[in-house]
């Protein structure tokens, strides 16, 4: 028999549900009281013939009950919780930390993956594995949903909720999530899994993971030193993704709670204050099993639900591995809006009777979603040598349940190849102390001097960075940048190299200091802990926190500022080409005395403007002659020169054999004079014919380049 | 423009250096920094002050075709890559043939072996795809756009074309034709490979004052003398270039191919403004070879080389400097 959880815990929790007491069901099954109450405290089971019993005593069949893998189905049904109004009349037009994102995949994939990169199992040394869905819900397949999230109970406080659009942001987003919905008839659902993660571990409402997530705010409970979040903010992004303010969440967690592991599901709701049929809701709600311990049994706790309920939210996990599913309903992404305005000028044009707003566009997101995991997770998702990678992503779209745009891994040698080549470099240990090939990876260390704690003064010690430098790629985007990173292997802080003299070849450097210079580095895990600190909420750089200060020093951010000289240097000493000693002369002088070559296309002359040659064809004759079509543009002028056309052929050295015409011909524009072309006056363009004399060819034609050049003045007036 | 009797391919090719070794006279090999050479200046700079005395160098190239080369239906066979070496001044090409590096694969990589004695200064390096045209064998179907520049001398990968600047007292130097130009402080020579300035260290003081970092007025007089110098030198090696152009049968000139036509693209369109540099140097060679309008060109001349001196903004920093000094007295 495959049991899930021992049979007195799970009885005892199954009383509490159905609200019946230990007394009522040993009445029920005509045994005695302490009959029941051996069995919960495990001194006894049942008999097989009272199971059947207890089933029927507690509605429900006989294969619940020897499983024991979820809770029956009796007592409280699922349903939604919300948070009272408080009692000083205070009210929140929504959740402060959502504000802090807008509603950007990119965001939510730079802090979610960050999140599973935190939570990553790394006992079994394997990659957390995770997984973007993106999934648009249209007709029936929207319906079932709706039904599964019990939409008609909501609908009254998402009607609440648009009555204060006019003046409220959230409202307003939240009245145009559901307008969408409703006059599209459609629903995107955004789904972010992660596998080989810990999972939401803990209880429903003490400390732990679990309660971090989904009951608290601004609260981290991070797993380790090198994790990249601190501030408990990156969870906002999820809800603010949401045009409809909801995340569902199903976790198979890594240590079991109540004796179980698998399917562990709520789902939290957040919205502003509102007040519906008289009752006032401060905000949140939450999707859940009424909990019979709390007073009233109103307030909602996470359940563990049969298979047929997580299909039906969406919400089934390819396997049992631990780590949790969050699936954001209404996802809507409006900072693709402000990105693709530059390149999608005439994507507007074509769509621009469907009145769009672009914010929904599933393929849009797809691709999105891509770029930004290989952008800011391209060091995780490196491995090399024996090292696996840290974490592996990869994106799908379907909608209803149809493949749009099949499964794509994230391959971070697509998005960022130098600064993969480099990493992996180091990995594998096949690096170099100079560059001499295209395509090496230079390796220097570079000095942290890390400042001794609680404003002392002196030097804890000397950690030794890591730093990188390759050749690099056009796919890269920006040249010559310097990309830092620490433990959690996220770019950190991206900065250019200033002071590169002309001429140098294009690298990208990336810095690895903390955890991720390797475990031999010295004072890894001190200064994985400082740069941390001096990490803002962004994680965008390092420089002056408050925490750097409180815990080190105000001068302490200088030590970083120090090593970023450093960087600079080391990396210049790598591209640039030293100056010989013995080379005295005057840079000013040497300056003046410079013929750059011209790397732009040369500026149009200024002055009166000759007409140009603007398009030739030309072919073979019969007689081997060439027969050329030849366009010419001319300037806006009251009046213009007479041009002469001239044929020659092209050399490789010396001067070019001029050929005689046999016969040139005005075709429009112009007219021909002598072997000159007189041009009508406020024509633009001109056309003429012209036929070479084959007498004059030095070779055959076919043998030959043709050069055709408009030179001013009449013919043989030059010579 | 161009026109060609066959089918070819309509974009350039792409050409990379991706290493330089140098071979010396022991039979050593020293590989080069990547810093050797520039990919945005497309130039490799041999030059190393270690080894003067190099054998010759083994340059690794890279070449990307444009989509089209390698299709099964393409309108040319036998496609072959080849990287070409071409001095303009020992009058020098060298050809190798490039790899492909796959079956089908738009790249191609080999390597070419520079020897030092071929070369006496810059060359430059093309890659060509040819092909078998029309029957006619050896076409080339497309070539890269920009050359490489391979410098034998120089000791900075930079596209740009620098003269010569050297020091010598004059009186007693060892170059003989300096001796009668003694009293002056500088000289310009234009007849050698590069042009050539020679500044005279026997004028006393002067050597310092050039290599010097003062301040204040000295630093303006500095500049301003820099500027006089830069001014000499642009006039003379632009006399130098329209003076030595090879002439075609119809009498138009031909656009120098060494630091001649560098200068002349330079400074043409400063002299003759307007006009597109072909028929500039046409304008320009014709005045001076007719008997009239060359004496007309020489204000021109003169305005294009103080320009390139930046010999305005040296006389106005030098008088606003004077001007300070004579308040700072008055005071």
């Amino acid at each position: 028999m495959e049991a899930g959880e021992e049979f007195g815990p799970w009885l005892a929790r199954q009383l509490k549900i159905a609200g019946m007491t230990q007394a009522e069901l040993a009445e029920e099954l005509g045994l005695t009281r302490a009959a029941v109450s051996a069995w919960i405290t495990k001194r006894s089971v049942p008999r097989p013939t009272v199971m059947g019993e207890i089933a029927r005593a507690l509605g429900t069949d006989l294969g619940t009950i020897h499983t024991r893998t979820t809770d029956t189905q009796a007592g409280l049904p699922v349903t939604w919780y919300h948070r009272p109004g408080y009692r000083d009349g205070g009210r929140d037009g929504g959740n402060a930390a959502a504000f802090a994102f807008d509603a950007d995949v990119q965001v939510l994939a730079r802090e979610t993956c960050q999140n599973s990169l935190d939570e990553r199992l790394v006992e079994n040394g394997r990659p957390v594995r995770v997984r973007y869905t993106i999934h648009e819900l249209t007709g029936e397949p929207l319906e079932a949903f709706r039904a599964a999230i019990l939409w008609d109970e909501l609908q009254p406080h998402y009607l609440a909720v648009s009555e204060t659009a006019a003046d409220q942001k959230v409202g307003r987003v939240v009245d145009a999530g559901v307008r969408d919905m409703f006059e599209k008839g459609r629903l995107i659902l955004l789904r972010v899994d992660d596998y080989n993660a810990s999972g939401l571990t803990g209880d429903d409402y003490d400390d732990g993971k679990f309660a971090a997530v989904v009951r608290r705010q601004l609260e981290s409970l991070k797993s380790g030193s090198s994790a990249g979040g601190s501030y408990g903010l990156g969870k906002a992004t999820l809800w603010a993704t949401s045009a409809l303010g909801m995340v569902l969440i199903n976790s198979t967690l890594s240590v079991p709670h109540e004796g179980r592991t698998e399917r562990r599901v709520i789902g939290r709701l957040e919205l502003p204050w509102r007040s519906v049929e008289g009752r006032e809701c401060a905000g949140p709600a939450w999707l859940g099993r009424p909990d019979p311990e709390t007073p009233g049994a109103e307030v909602v706790r996470s359940w563990w639900a049969d298979t047929e309920t997580v299909e039906r939210l969406h919400l089934a996990r390819d396997s049992d591995e631990p780590g949790t599913s969050f699936l954001i309903v209404g996802a809507h992404d409006v900072a693709s809006l402000a990105s693709d305005k530059a390149d999608s000028v005439i994507d507007e044009d074509e769509n621009g009777g469907s009145e769009d707003d672009g914010t929904r566009d599933i393929t849009v997101m797809h691709r999105r979603l891509v770029e930004a995991l290989g952008r800011d997770f391209w060091a995780a998702m490196t491995g090399g040598g024996s090292r696996l990678p840290l974490l592996e992503t990869s994106v799908r779209t379907l909608r209803n349940g149809e493949v749009v745009i099949p499964e794509e891994k994230v391959d971070p040698g697509v998005t960022q190849p130098s600064r993969t080549r480099a990493l992996r470099a180091f990995y594998e240990g096949t690096t170099v102390d100079r560059l001499t090939q295209a395509g090496q990876v230079a390796l220097r260390n570079v000095p942290l001097r890390l400042p001794l704690t609680g404003g002392r003064r002196g030097t804890l010690g000397i950690h030794q960075g890591v730093l990188l430098v390759t050749e690099a790629e056009d796919r890269d985007g920006v040249p010559n940048q310097v990309h830092s990173l620490r433990g959690n292997r996220m770019t950190v802080r991206k900065a250019g190299v200033s002071g590169l003299p002309l001429g140098v070849n294009t690298f990208q450097a990336v810095l690895l200091v903390g955890q991720a210079a390797g475990d031999s580095a010295p004072f890894a895990v001190e200064a994985e802990e400082f740069l941390r600190a001096a990490e803002p909420p962004e994680h965008d750089r390092w420089g002056q926190t408050e925490e750097l200060t409180l815990r080190w020093s105000h001068s302490a951010h200088y030590r970083i500022s120090r090593l970023t000289t450093e960087v600079n240097a080391a990396v210049k000493e790598l591209v640039v080409r030293p100056k010989s000693a013995g080379s005295q002369e005057n840079a000013k002088l040497r300056k003046k005395l410079t013929v750059q070559r011209k790397t732009s296309a040369p500026k149009r002359a200024s002055g009166p403007t000759l007409p140009e040659l603007d398009g030739l064809t030309a072919e073979i004759g019969a007689a081997g002659e060439w027969r050329i079509t030849a366009e010419v543009k001319l300037p806006r002028a009251d009046e213009l020169p007479a041009m002469s056309p001239v044929v020659l052929l092209d050399v490789r050295s010396g001067s070019r054999p001029k050929l005689d015409w046999a016969e040139l011909v005005a075709v429009d524009g112009c007219e021909v004079e002598g072997g000159a072309l007189r041009f009508a006056p406020h024509a633009r363009r001109a056309v003429f014919k012209g036929f070479t004399d084959v007498t004059s060819h030095p070779v055959r034609s076919e043998f030959t380049r043709l050069v055709l050049e408009l030179r001013a003045g009449a013919q043989g007036s030059e010579a | 423009m161009k026109f060609y009797p066959y089918k070819r391919l309509n974009r350039p090719i792409a050409l990379r250096v991706m290493s330089a070794t140098l071979k010396l006279p022991d039979g050593t090999f020293d590989p080069l920094d990547t810093s050797a050479y520039s990919v945005p200046q497309r130039t490799v700079a041999l030059g190393v002050a270690q080894h003067e005395d190099w054998i010759s160098a083994r340059i690794g190239l890279s070449a990307t075709l444009p989509p089209g080369a390698t299709d099964a239906d393409a309108p040319w066979s036998g496609l072959r890559v080849l990287a070409v070496l071409t001095d303009g001044d020992t009058n020098l090409r060298t050809t190798v043939e490039l790899r492909q590096d796959a079956p089908d694969s738009k790249e191609w990589s080999g390597q070419i072996e520079v020897l030092r004695d071929d070369h006496a200064g810059r060359a430059s390096l093309a890659a060509y795809a040819v092909a078998t045209v029309d029957g006619v064998e050896g076409r080339s179907i497309t070539e890269t756009d920009a050359d490489w520049t391979v410098d034998v001398v120089s000791e900075e990968p930079l596209g740009g074309l620098r003269l010569d600047v050297k020091q010598a007292g004059f009186s007693k130097s060892a170059r003989e034709w300096l001796r009668p130009y003694a009293d002056v402080p500088w000289v310009i020579d234009t007849s050698g490979r590069l042009p050539l300035v020679m500044i005279n260290t026997d004028v006393e003081g002067f050597s310092d004052l050039l290599g010097g970092n003062g301040g204040g007025i000295e630093n303006k007089i500095h500049e301003l003398l820099l500027s006089q110098m830069a001014t000499d030198v642009w006039t003379a090696v632009f006399h130098s270039a329209v003076g030595d152009l090879e002439v075609e049968p119809d009498g138009s000139p031909v656009f120098p191919t060494d630091w001649r036509g560098e200068v002349l693209r330079e400074m043409l369109p400063d002299v003759a403004p307007g006009l597109h540099v072909e028929e500039a140097l046409r304008r320009v060679h014709r005045r001076r070879t007719d008997d009239t309008g060359w004496v007309e060109l020489q204000t021109r001349i003169h305005y294009a080389a103080v320009r390139r001196a930046g010999a305005s903004k040296a006389v106005a920093n030098a008088l606003r400097a004077l001007q300070q000094m004579n308040r700072e007295d008055s005071e």
